[in-house]
């Protein structure tokens, strides 16, 4: 070849798109080639080339491979914006597929897969069909990502012209490059698809292991992803699967290491045998320590990952905490992982090396690692209780450099250390004082003053210090405003002087008057109203003991860390994120826990930011914004009657939110209660945003929904429709949404009506929506009908009609279920709620020490329901069983009940403690 | 699986660009780069590889100061899309010979040709330069390699080695010698990288060894290849704990932690006579990786002394000693060690006779460095510093300076003494006889001692 590349970037004097023309029309064959370049080198810089489409596209024709190709990749980038040219293309094409040669053939249909203009895309089928059942593998695999291409364009063709047939059969192909191209076709279409299409029976599963041992490393991982969705039948099953995934674990490349870590941990979750178990987890601690010897882009992944796993199984690595100190020449982003585990593997055994590194790491130069560092110390404080007093010293080695943001850091997790342990460490105090001056961050000044507040009465000084503060008060940051309001109330209550009562009006009155900051002035107003009514109720609530702090933070719940590990070797275990969170695809979303919005509350201004986000500012957006405590935007202070001529007794209620009565019950707009359950996430909905659920008040069903605009224009015209289901519900009346700005949203309660456009077939739960307005398409959810809605106010039977009803029906309509989770303790408390419910009891008996309730439920058209519930109080396990003239609805009935028996009431009381805990 | 896949130079110009689904918008590069280069505020602190931006997913990594960047809408693995940005580069390394910005936009066509064989619709096809060679026309134009300085591994070997020839390893695997025939040649290279971390008195408190045998043949006809190993060489510590050290099984025995192979490795006869048997594929890749925590004798020994002189001043006292025979030389070695943050002046006073030593204070990070171009195994170097600051200390001053890290090479030599006893070629005649090149080399990871 003559020359270099480079040369075809250079720019000519003359025209440039005349001169290329001219070339790629020439006779001779190298000109053309040389030709057609400059024109892919002019392409990637970003410059319009696509005037010389015809030109290129005549070189089409050629046998020169090197030359077809750089056309084929001409034609990918420019066939969409010249489609009617692109045409001319075809002929090439379906000549081609059928060409001797099989890398043309191949070619061919690859690149015909990329060109996304319909009107190739209808001469793709046959070549395609062809190629899936060609001689050479080389083609076959080819075709079989090519159908994953068609599927991604037009999926109705794929299923009408049956390729996904020939694509399962080539699960059985011979060449082990072929069976892993098709499973991951398969695998993309089923991802995007809501039918069942590709499903891992324990057939296809022997027969891909078998595949494993010969594939290439790439089809080894999408064939191990494929079938870690595979759920093995038992202990048996899981064990010899593993046993042929296990030798994965010597491979080189990580990406199959991890796959098959992924694997094998989900088939433990059934293997019963405490050895095999054991011996799995010895086994995969050396495959996983080697990913640290790995770049440390892989050592990132890796860390992430085992960080999940030693949460779950936590011995696999506990001897191995050596390897997960920070090497010096590691990148801040590795290093901060590497500490978030060495905090995990921390143990009695081993905690003396762990301090050593934390005291060097907490010497080091870049800021954000020195205060990760010295806040593991006090971590490991927290968390292991005989070393607390040398993690303490060390802390204190440390404030002694006097490296403004060290101090400030310890100064913060002794905080926290006190909490744990309350007055075991006071005699520390005097020298934390020492660093008073240097403070100037906000959450290590509101720290040092929640000490001086806790401990007011063993510091001499204490409202010397505290008076230090007040002079700046209202420059403050708010973190910093409330705790000096609770530090100078504290302050009082535990030394009434004529000092600290000077301190305290003061501190009152900027708190209140000066400030309009609604979450100070209602703090400020709850003590005012409490130390001006009853100063020793003041103390009960102010001093109270306060509830003993764990090391929960970083800590993954229960539920999510189940969806992490599932997600092992994915994005998801990188974020510590869901996959419905950040994946942005037309698909139905699940539905969230509501617990997300109400975290375990510490303190306020305290809780130690599990907002931690190594990946903050790239966080991918979360689906609901929530502000769990933050008061609603306060009315005017003036609303507030002036403290001393409020009324005693009800102290605390209106403002906590205690007493139910203040809920306006008129209202039909505004339920409260917990959240919406987010259905539409506003990724998904080009920024609008849907959350909806069905309720029933007063013996109507309603659609409650919630719709939030965070797109960037105004929303209207809103329309909805409800698919055909099972229980035939639909709107009574049109959806009355007005005209949503951007950042603005609405609420609405649509009544809805039943038996309207009933779905045939046995009952479902399944609900479909259909939402539109005037500036979007139209959106799909999908949600789920309960039966609790359902249940009617005139369900309530009587004793002797129960019995007759019970004995009229046949022992074939008799369905029961077990739920051995569930813990009744008081029978009121499950009555009343049930009967809220409109499920009505009936009777009662004792069956030796089980307790046996009767009730009955109805759900309209009169389909009854008798229910027997077996139980003992206080021990887990209730039976259900119930007799119906409709058993085809037992498991929506069980559903229903099985949320009625274990909702447990307490999101209320929690939040209300949460709000206490705040005052403290 | 992935949407789209590029290149960028430092600067964060376009140099390879290919979209493989279309569902990420155009200016993807744009937005990754921007982001990785303000990632924290001061511009300091590397992005994390992964990251999301928009519902959109980047990963990075970084060879030879070009950023391999791969998008994607959809929960791929991770480690899965890193390795294969590292497969890339390899590829593309073992076809152009070079892996830099002129090489890569010499050779963009091949580049292209070459990325739509590696994937196709974001799915990884094969990362092997021997399967891509069949499916794979252009050529490569060889950037010569003289008026480049070499890059990476490449450059370790050039000392201390006879007959080497100098651009062995920066020639392509696929592109033919000028003068049209190729050399019959195969290298073997075991490459270690050390870890070890010596507390304030001198005692090693973590040590450890990350090895790969490194292949590259360019032998015509792919034939079979046998490794042997050690015969006392064993694997796994048999769960005893990282802590215990002292039951090394007798001494002659090489322990592994862990090791791994590359796919064309057979692995038959290891268990037995501890040899490897492959059909070497062409290109760049590693036989084996492995791990030791297994105690060695680390080359060096460094002992750090600072002391308090007077209330503006203080000494440092570097010494370096080389543990290993003095029939081997290290080579590029750097010494460096972090000063208390309000030291201004540094004066240095090497050893009387000191040759190819350099010695600098690095004001901007307030860090002490020193250079030596090598030393021979046995010998002992000493640099002290005087440091004059602008404040009185307080507190403890080894609390503020420290700790002195230190990068080196040393070739012919490995700490784990893990050794590839011989190299057989199955012959197709008596007269094949090609070159073979054993070699090893010992890298600093990280080398740290503490104050």
């Amino acid at each position: 070849m003559s020359g270099h590349d480079s040369k075809y970037f250079s720019t000519t004097k003359k025209g440039e798109i005349p001169e290329l023309k001219e070339e790629l029309n020439s006779q001779y064959k190298d000109k053309r080639k040389d030709a057609v370049k400059k024109v892919i080198a002019a392409m990637t810089v970003g410059k319009d080339v696509s005037s010389l489409f015809t030109d290129v596209v005549n070189c089409m024709q050629t046998e020169n491979l090197e030359l077809k190709k750089l056309v084929y990749l001409y034609l990918i980038n420019y066939a969409k914006s010249q489609p009617d040219l692109a045409i001319l293309a075809v002929n090439t094409f379906v000549k081609d597929s059928q060409d001797p040669n099989p890398l043309i053939r191949a070619l061919a249909v690859r690149t015909m897969g990329c060109i996304r203009v319909d009107k190739i895309t209808e001469y793709l089928c046959d070549p395609l069909q062809r190629c899936l059942k060609d001689d050479d593998p080389y083609v076959r695999k080819t075709a079989s990502i090519c159908v994953a291409k068609l599927y991604d364009i037009n999926a109705e063709l794929v299923e009408d012209r049956g390729f996904l047939e020939s694509l399962k059969d080539l699960i059985s192909d011979n060449n082990p490059m072929v069976v892993a191209n098709a499973v991951a076709a398969l695998s993309e279409i089923q991802e995007n698809s809501s039918r069942p299409i590709f499903e891992v029976t324990s057939h296809t599963l022997s027969k891909l292991l078998t595949a494993l041992n010969e594939c290439t490393e790439w089809g080894q991982v999408f064939i191990l992803d494929a079938l870690s969705k595979y759920k093995a039948a038992d202990a048996r099953e899981a064990e010899s699967i593993v046993e042929r995934v296990t030798p994965r674990l010597q491979h080189a490349n990580c990406a199959v290491v991890l796959s098959a870590v992924k694997m094998i941990l989900q088939q433990m979750e059934l293997i019963t045998s405490t050895d095999v178990v054991r011996n799995l987890c010895k086994k995969m601690a050396p495959p996983l320590v080697t990913l640290l010897s790995a770049e440390p882009e892989i050592q990132y992944v890796a860390l992430r990952n085992i960080n999940l796993i030693v949460q779950r199984r936590p011995t696999i690595l506990a001897h191995e905490i050596k390897v997960f100190f920070c090497k010096y020449n590691d990148p801040i982003y590795v290093k901060m992982e590497k500490l978030e585990i060495m905090i995990k593997l921390a143990s009695d055994r081993n905690i003396d090396q762990v301090l050593l590194e934390f005291k060097e790491y907490a010497t080091e130069v870049d800021v954000d690692f020195v205060r990760k560092a010295v806040r593991a110390i006090g971590r490991c404080a927290i968390k292991l209780e005989r070393a607390a007093e040398r993690c303490i010293s060390v802390l204190l080695e440390l404030i002694k450099i006097k490296v403004n943001y060290v101090v400030q850091e310890a100064i913060i997790v002794i905080k926290d250390i006190f909490r744990r342990y309350p007055n075991t460490y006071e005699s520390i105090i005097a020298t934390l004082c020492e660093s008073l001056d240097t403070l100037d961050e906000p959450e290590a000044k509101a720290s040092m003053i929640w000490i001086i507040g806790e401990y007011a009465e063993r510091i001499d000084n204490a409202d010397e210090l505290l008076e230090s503060f007040l002079e700046s008060f209202p420059e403050e940051p708010a973190q910093v405003q409330l705790q000096l309001l609770t530090a100078t109330v504290k302050l009082f209550l535990k030394k009434p002087t004529e000092g600290p009562q000077q301190m305290i009006q003061v501190v009152l009155n900027n708190a209140t008057v000066e400030t309009d900051n609604p979450d100070l002035r209602d703090r400020a107003y709850i003590y005012w109203r409490l130390l001006s009514t009853d100063p020793e109720a003041a103390k009960d609530v102010v001093l109270a003991e306060k509830p003993v702090i764990s090391d929960d933070s970083n800590q993954l719940d229960p539920s999510l860390l189940d969806e992490l590990l599932a997600n092992i070797a994915t994005l998801s275990s990188v974020y510590h994120k869901p996959p419905d969170s950040f994946v942005t695809r037309v698909k139905t979303t699940p539905q969230r826990s509501e617990e997300e919005d109400y975290p375990d509350g510490s303190e306020a201004g305290y809780s130690e930011s599990s907002a931690h986000a190594p990946d903050s500012g790239a966080s991918p957006p979360t689906s609901s914004s929530s502000v769990p405590y933050a008061s609603p935007k306060h009315p005017a202070a003036t609303q507030v009657s002036p403290p001393p001529s409020a009324p005693a007794p009800d102290l605390l209620g209106d403002l906590i939110g205690l007493d139910n009565a203040i809920v306006p019950v008129d209202q039909p707009v505004e339920p409260a209660g917990p959240p919406l359950p987010v259905l539409l996430p506003a990724s998904t909905g080009q920024g609008l945003q849907i959350s909806a659920h069905l309720a029933r008040k007063d013996g109507q069903i309603f659609y409650s929904m919630l719709f939030e605009n965070n797109s960037q224009i105004p929303l209207d015209g809103f329309m909805i429709q409800f698919n055909k289901n099972s229980f035939g519900l639909a709107p009574a009346g049109p959806l009355q949404v007005p005209q949503l700005q951007p950042g603005t949203s609405a609420r609405t309660l649509l009544p809805m009506v039943l038996f309207q456009n009933m779905a045939p077939g046995p009952p479902n739960s399944l609900l479909q929506v259909a939402v539109k307005n005037n500036q979007q398409p139209v959106w799909y959810f999908s949600d789920k009908i309960s039966l609790l809605v359902l249940f009617s106010e005139d369900g309530k039977m009587e004793r002797a009609s129960f019995l007759e009803a019970w004995k009229s029906l046949p022992d074939s309509n008799e369905v029961s279920k077990e739920f051995p989770g569930i813990t009744v303790n008081s029978l009121e408390g499950i009555l009343d709620r049930l009967a809220a419910s409109k499920v009505f009891f009936i009777a009662k008996r004792k069956h030796a020490n089980q307790e046996v309730l009767y009730l009955s439920a109805q759900v309209p058209r009169g389909i009854t329901f008798l229910i027997e519930l077996t139980m003992v109080a206080g021990a887990p396990g209730v039976k259900c069983a119930i007799k119906t003239p409709s058993p085809e609805m037992a498991p929506l009935f069980f559903e229903a009940i099985e949320t009625l028996l274990r909702e447990k009431d307490d999101s209320e009381v929690h939040r209300v403690q949460t709000r206490i805990h705040e005052l403290l | 699986m992935i949407s789209q896949f590029f290149v960028l130079s430092q600067r964060g110009d376009n140099i390879v660009f290919r979209d493989y689904r279309g569902e990420v918008p155009k200016g993807s590069a744009e937005i990754f780069f921007r982001k990785v280069k303000f990632w924290k505020e001061d511009g300091e602190g590397d992005a994390p590889p992964v990251f999301n931006v928009d519902g959109v997913n980047y990963f990075h990594v970084k060879v030879a100061g070009l950023l391999f960047v791969a998008t994607t809408r959809v929960n791929v693995s991770p480690s899965l899309v890193l390795e294969l940005l590292q497969r890339i580069a390899r590829v593309i390394k073992d076809y152009l010979g070079i892996l830099n910005e002129d090489s890569l936009r010499k050779n963009f066509v091949l580049v292209y040709e070459l990325l739509d064989e590696v994937i196709d619709f974001g799915y990884v096809q094969t990362t092997s330069t021997e399967v891509l060679k069949s499916y794979v026309f252009n050529e490569p134009i060889v950037v010569d390699a003289a008026r480049l300085p070499t890059l990476g591994p490449a450059s370790i070997f050039m000392q201390g080695t006879k007959r080497m020839p100098g651009t062995a390893v920066t020639k392509s695997v696929v592109a033919n010698e000028p003068g049209g025939r190729k050399r019959e040649e195969i290298f073997v290279d075991i490459i270690e990288k050390i870890s070890v971390t010596f507390s304030s008195s001198g005692y090693i408190l973590t040590s450890e060894i990350d090895g790969t045998i490194q292949m590259k043949s360019y032998l015509t006809g792919n034939p079979e290849i046998r490794l042997a190993l050690n015969e006392e060489l064993s694997i796994g510590r048999g769960g005893r704990s990282i802590y215990d050290y002292n039951s090394s099984t007798g001494s002659g025995t090489v322990i592994l932690d862990d090791c791994n192979f590359h796919e064309s490795v057979h692995l038959d006869s290891f268990d037995i006579d501890r040899t490897l048997t492959l059909v070497p594929p062409d290109g760049e890749f590693p036989v084996m990786n492995y791990r030791m925590t297994q105690e060695f004798k680390p080359p060096f020994r460094i002992n750090a002394l600072i002391e308090e002189a007077g209330a503006l001043r203080a000494e440092v006292i570097l010494k370096v000693r080389a543990e290993f025979p003095s029939s081997i030389t290290a080579n590029t070695i750097q010494v460096q060690m972090p000063l208390p943050p309000y030291t201004t002046r540094v004066s240095f006073e090497l050893e009387p006779g000191a040759v190819g030593n350099t010695t600098d204070f690095k004001e901007a990070n307030k860090r002490l460095e020193w250079g030596l171009k090598k030393i021979v195994g046995g010998s002992e170097h000493t640099l002290r510093a005087k440091l004059t600051f602008s404040q009185e200390l307080h507190g403890n001053i080894t609390r503020e300076a420290g700790p002195v890290s230190m990068t080196f090479t040393i070739p012919m030599y490995n700490a784990s003494r893990l050794q590839v006893k011989y190299l057989q070629i199955s012959k197709k005649s008596k007269a094949y006889n090609p070159y073979r090149w054993v070699r090893y080399v010992t890298q600093s990871n990280s080398y740290v001692a503490r104050l």
